[in-house]
């Protein structure tokens, strides 16, 4: 009777409920909210399904039968799925091209020379611990992006934010968020040398047809949105447009979260985008983004060996690549501040600043495993690794950032 | 009743820069490099500020309300999820100090020739008391909703639409 479909209601339910109570919790500490839901998603994916999954719950006279819950249903991660390119749209969708342009010099030295170190770091580390090339290169791209919201609360808190070294390091996180998607679009399609000339023409065809010819008839479109009277319309013309450029972006070979982000940028530079933020906002982080915070940690179960030994490895090579992804982005950044003209406290402040990670790191994980460029073991692993990685650096940087102020 | 509708029609019909207000000089002006306090200073008596390139060309790149001021006035609170670029001008953090900062870059405008009718449709689209004229992208005027009201309220008490060219 039950029907299948409908199990997984159950599943969003208690995905929903505790990744909004442990987010929260998190939040009163002063810590990232992400960094709970994903710990929910792990505490439902281990304990909760071990114990209940498929269980008859008997009160009295009254029984309950529990279906299977099972975080990697395609329905779950359809919708865990859907949150990824909301997180994308929402973040398209606040970029501002006009400030982009006056980001200036310093943070887009200290935005690539972030990009370099931690990336070549990254592949190295990968190569020497065995992984295959192209997994070295996922391992090296989820080093790269950093995450604005644990920075911007710690530079607020330290009250630095209008400092010269405060402005650059928002900048450079910026950059570098959109530089790292545009590196995923590459490392998703790349099989050799000779792709990565097919997916640069890809990737330009793409950006000329749906940039510019979006620039142009995306008002029109929305226009016809704003005519329809009913209730919301307008949102669910921006939603389709979101959609309709990941899917196209998809075919085109370049992932559809890239479709996601143009779609955003798209809207976002039209006069209505004020109308609409706040709804995505409302979809997007009421309902898809939760769940794909708790799907990430809900995966680490899947393809966990239990022996002592592989746990030993994942353990090293976590260890390693937390250190080489703060190493690299102090050391790639700071060279960049110095090199644009800043002294060398101000660099290492601007180093230390970028160094946490976590929602790019994360969605590049799980494009490179829905891509199946990482599968079976090595997912497992390199899931664990990126996991461990936000949550330490995203809970070590603020303490690190306020050590380095303290002196001056 | 009838007269009622007939009157209104005549209403839309007639042409934005018949019913604006016209005298630029007195309307809240900075240029968008001008000090944010100078910003508050103004809003302290009216309702909205243009913001303008220089004051000579009155070239329109922005507005603030008092709701902008809000946001920068209030203590910033990020949810933690923040991704993209956050809005994080604020007076408590400095990093609001001009005019820019503060502003609304989209504008959304009327030019003088521009039908009432599209002026209140585009005021209810888009939750707005006031409208800039704009022409050439220069400021000529502006076209605020209680002008509508009080124009239209005179046309019923058979006082003229449009006023003598002095007016």
């Amino acid at each position: 009777m039950p029907t299948e479909i409908f199990s997984v209601l159950l599943l969003v339910a208690l995905a929903l409920i505790f990744a909004r109570i442990l987010g929260y919790l998190f939040d009163r500490l002063k810590q990232p909210a992400v960094v709970g839901e994903i710990i929910a998603g792990i505490f439902l994916g281990g304990v909760v399904l071990a114990v209940f999954s498929g269980q008859i719950l008997v009160f009295y006279d009254y029984k309950l039968s529990l279906p299977q819950l099972d975080f990697t249903s395609n329905e779950f991660v359809l919708l865990a799925e859907i949150g990824i390119l909301f997180l994308l749209f929402i973040s398209g969708l606040e970029t501002r091209i006009s400030k982009l342009k006056k980001m200036g010099r310093t943070s887009s030295f200290v935005a690539v020379g972030g990009i370099m170190f931690p990336l070549a770091f990254g592949v190295f580390s990968g190569l020497s611990f065995g992984f295959s090339s192209q997994e070295s290169i996922v391992i090296g791209l989820i080093l790269v992006a950093t995450s604005v919201g644990v920075t911007v609360r710690t530079l607020m808190d330290l009250h630095v934010l209008d400092t010269d070294v405060g402005t650059t390091v928002l900048g450079g996180a910026v950059i570098d968020d959109i530089l790292g998607i545009i590196l995923l679009a590459f490392v998703l399609g790349i099989e050799s040398l000779m792709d990565a000339v097919w997916i640069s023409v890809r990737i330009a065809v793409f950006f000329l047809i749906f940039l510019i010819l979006g620039l142009r008839i995306i008002d029109k479109i929305l226009d016809l949105g704003e005519r329809i009277h009913l209730p919301k319309a307008f949102l669910s013309i921006a939603l389709s447009i979101l959609l309709i450029y990941s899917f196209f972006a998809d075919r085109a070979g370049i992932s559809g979260i890239i479709g996601a982000f143009i779609a955003g940028i798209l809207i976002g530079q039209t006069v209505r985008s004020h109308k609409i933020a706040n709804d995505v906002k409302t979809v997007g982080y009421g309902f898809f983004i939760p769940l794909f915070f708790v799907w990430v940690g809900a995966s680490l179960w899947e393809n966990a060996g239990d022996d002592p030994l592989s746990l030993a490895v994942i353990g090293v090579f976590s260890a390693v690549i937390i250190i080489v992804g703060i190493a690299g982005k102090i050391i790639g950044c700071g060279i960049g501040a110095k090199l644009a003209g800043m002294n060398s406290r101000e660099s290492l402040q601007i180093g230390v600043g970028m160094i946490p990670r976590m929602e790019l790191a994360l969605i590049i994980v799980a494009a490179a495993i829905s891509h199946e460029i990482l599968t079976g073991e090595a997912a497992h692993q390199i899931l664990v690794t990126t996991v461990l990685l936000t949550i330490v650096t995203a809970l070590v940087a603020p303490f690190l950032i306020k050590a380095t102020f303290k002196h001056s | 009743m009838v007269k009622g509708k007939k009157l209104i029609s005549d209403f839309y019909e007639l042409r934005v820069n018949q019913l604006m207000d016209k005298r630029v000089w007195d309307l809240p002006l900075v240029e968008e490099k001008e000090d944010v306090h100078h910003v508050l200073s103004i809003l302290g008596g009216r309702n909205h500020i243009w913001v303008v390139k220089d004051k000579e060309g009155k070239e329109l790149v922005g507005v603030i309300t008092e709701h902008d001021v809000l946001s920068v006035l209030a203590p910033k609170n990020f949810p933690s999820y923040v991704f993209g670029m956050p809005d994080i001008s604020s007076i408590k953090h400095g990093t609001a100090k001009t005019a820019e900062d503060v502003m609304c870059h989209k504008i959304i405008d009327c030019k003088p020739d521009d039908k009432i009718l599209d002026a209140l449709t585009k005021m209810v689209k888009y939750e707005l008391r006031r409208l800039p004229v704009v022409s050439d992208k220069k400021l000529v005027g502006e076209l605020t909703l209680h002008q509508l009201i009080r124009k239209y309220y005179a046309a019923t008490q058979y006082h003229p639409m449009v006023e003598d060219e002095e007016g």
